[in-house]
């Protein structure tokens, strides 16, 4: 009997060893409570003493979380539709507050979900539509954590910064931003196609003018080359005969004889000439 | 055990809670200490660990991050330590827009800064740099980087124009989205170090793939016209300069020909007239004769008329009968011979 009842005294007293003390791991924080009533908060990872039974451990991150929003559809100032989804991350920097007023990370997520919603709400309403797009994405997220930021505090918790991850049109306006690009390529397709053509003629007319050109000016030069021969043939043929033009004209004379009377002419001579006469006189 | 007893009777709760103890007591006695030994055993053979290469161990005592272990054979404290090994070498990857194969459409799809749409697909790689705010600071550190990486890439395209993005901007989207990613990464305390950024492929959308690649193909039809006419251009103008050349020394070959030809004849005529200068009578008469002498030879068909029967007879000869005229002309030849020489 006695050996039994030291067991189950040492059972007992291994328990209350055991629940007299808990580790709290790094990336953790907790709050204690003592019969439900809080006591104090445990930031710090270690070891730490606690009352068994009276004081529950209640565990929360200390790590940074993060909420991904479901897609929402939004309405920009120029009164466009537009899709988003709004990722926030958080830490619990109150964990007395935060397990107070949301108890865990679900009800937290829920709250952040809302109060980001409605943030970014009321910022895209204020910017048009390509501006949430492209550079005024940044400093919008900006002012929608900056919101944030107050609201969520009463739950204990910090708000990192919040992003867009996902900024889309509707599915139904796709279909018009497609057309519409189609319609953009298809003008640039076009006007591709023509300025080649234009160029091409361009060059082509320029080829065609260069080359009329280099011809002509090389038809004058050579005109006026050919000219120049002429002239200076004339002149000294001029200067030549011009001597004795009666000579020359005898010698042509005969040369013109010599060169067109061909042996199929036939030539009807009377002895009256000159050169017959002494054929039949002496 | 009820067996044991045997019999109707039920069996006497004091008595089976002696017997109980007595054999647990006996046993004990005998097992208890191998029992513990074991157990003690065991827990230490839990308490050693490997930490490969390229791994560092990050070791709790009591919940509190207390060192680091190398690569090697480590012990840690059962009970009290924990240890979490992590790769701090390996590069690993994430894709947006993607997965292995499989194009991931709602994920790939974003607008651009002039609200067109593209498909882009992206893989970050990344390694751990800093275990203990990988393991300690950031919830679900690989879920926040996926997540952080479209928020970037988006944030990055909606920055630019479509061309852009799909064009030049390539390099400028990688570059940007590295910067903004790590940069985001160390406000979330990840201990993720991004070194690499690679945009896969960055395309039109598919329904409007074909106008796009319908532009490609007429910026490819305008270089093949103006390559064209170039072409024209560079066949046609080196010709006509040939041409050109072609002109001009045939006219110059002219001009030169004949001036020389002229220099020639008045050179010859020159030559001539000083000598016919000497005799002018009887040169003059010479030259007639010579030239008159190669003519009449060279002429087949030649008539002589008396001088009284010029004028009158010429009419009627037979001029066409050239056999007839041939006969009658055999004896004058031999005669103008004659009288030539």
């Amino acid at each position: 009997m006695n050996r039994s009842l030291a067991i189950v005294l040492a059972i007992i007293g291994i328990w209350l060893a055991w629940s007299s003390f808990y580790i709290l791991h790094e990336g953790e924080q907790a709050i204690v409570t003592h019969f439900g009533e809080y006591r104090y908060s445990v930031r710090e990872p270690g070891l730490y003493p606690k009352w068994p039974i009276a004081n529950e451990v209640h565990r929360m991150e200390r790590r940074i979380l993060g909420t991904d929003s479901p897609p929402q559809e939004y309405l920009t100032l120029d009164k466009k539709k537009l899709v988003a989804d709004p990722v926030s991350r958080w830490r619990i920097v109150d964990p007395l507050r935060f397990h107070t007023s949301v108890r865990d990370e679900s009800g937290a997520k829920a709250r952040i979900s809302d109060i980001v919603n409605s943030e970014l709400r009321r910022e895209i309403a204020n910017n048009d539509f390509g501006d949430i797009i492209g550079t005024a994405r940044g400093p919008m997220m900006q002012r929608v954590a900056e919101g944030a930021r107050g609201r969520v505090a009463a739950f204990g918790i910090e708000l990192v910064d919040v992003r867009i991850k996902r900024a889309d049109l509707p599915l139904e306006v796709q279909e018009s931003v497609f057309a519409r690009m189609r319609a953009e390529r298809d003008r640039s397709a076009k006007r591709y196609r023509s300025e080649g053509h234009e160029e091409a003629a361009k060059i082509r007319a320029e080829t065609d003018k260069t080359r009329a050109i280099l011809l002509a000016e090389a038809y004058r030069d050579a005109q006026s080359l050919r000219g120049e021969g002429d002239g200076e043939s004339a002149r000294i043929y001029a200067e030549a005969y011009g001597k004795d033009p009666d000579f020359y004209a005898l010698t042509r004379s005969l040369q013109v004889y010599e060169n067109t009377i061909t042996e199929k002419d036939a030539l009807v001579l009377s002895t009256g000439s000159d050169l017959l006469s002494h054929v039949d006189s002496p | 055990m009820s067996n044991q007893f045997g019999g109707g009777r039920p069996p006497d709760l004091a008595d089976v809670m002696a017997q109980v103890s007595d054999s647990l007591g006996r046993n004990f006695r005998k097992l208890g200490p191998v029992v513990l030994i074991l157990f003690l055993l065991f827990l230490a053979a839990t308490g050693f660990y490997q930490v490969e290469p390229g791994e560092v161990g990050v070791v709790r005592t009591l919940g509190k991050e207390t060192g680091r272990t190398e690569p090697g054979l480590h012990f840690r404290i059962p009970l009290l330590q924990r240890v979490d090994v992590v790769d701090i070498s390996e590069v690993r990857r994430i894709e947006v827009g993607f997965r292995g194969d499989q194009v991931k459409a709602a994920e790939a799809q974003m607008l651009t800064g002039d609200e067109n749409m593209v498909q882009a697909q992206m893989i970050v790689q990344y390694r751990i740099a800093d275990p203990s705010k990988y393991l300690f600071r950031l919830a679900r550190p690989e879920d926040t980087l996926r997540a952080t990486a479209e928020v970037v890439l988006r944030s990055v395209v909606g920055r630019m124009t479509i061309d852009d993005v799909i064009t030049r901007g390539r390099g400028q989207v990688q570059t940007e989205s590295l910067e903004e990613l790590q940069r985001l990464m160390n406000t979330y305390e990840s201990g993720i170090e991004i070194t690499e950024v690679k945009l896969q492929s960055v395309d039109p959308p598919d329904p409007v793939k074909d106008a796009f690649h319908d532009v490609v193909r007429a910026r490819e039809e305008k270089e093949k016209l103006i390559n064209q006419a170039r072409g024209y251009q560079e066949d046609l103008i080196p010709r006509a300069r040939g041409e050109a050349q072609q002109m001009l020394r045939s006219a110059e070959a002219y001009k030169e020909q004949r001036v020389l030809e002229a220099t020639g004849d008045a050179e010859r005529f020159n030559a001539l007239y000083a000598e016919y200068r000497k005799a002018e009578k009887v040169t003059r008469r010479r030259l007639h004769l010579e030239s008159m002498e190669r003519v009449l030879a060279k002429v087949d068909s030649k008539t002589i008329v008396d001088r009284q029967l010029s004028g009158s007879t010429l009419p009627i000869l037979p001029l066409g009968n050239k056999p007839a005229v041939r006969a009658a002309v055999g004896a004058t030849v031999a005669t103008e011979q004659g009288a030539a020489q």
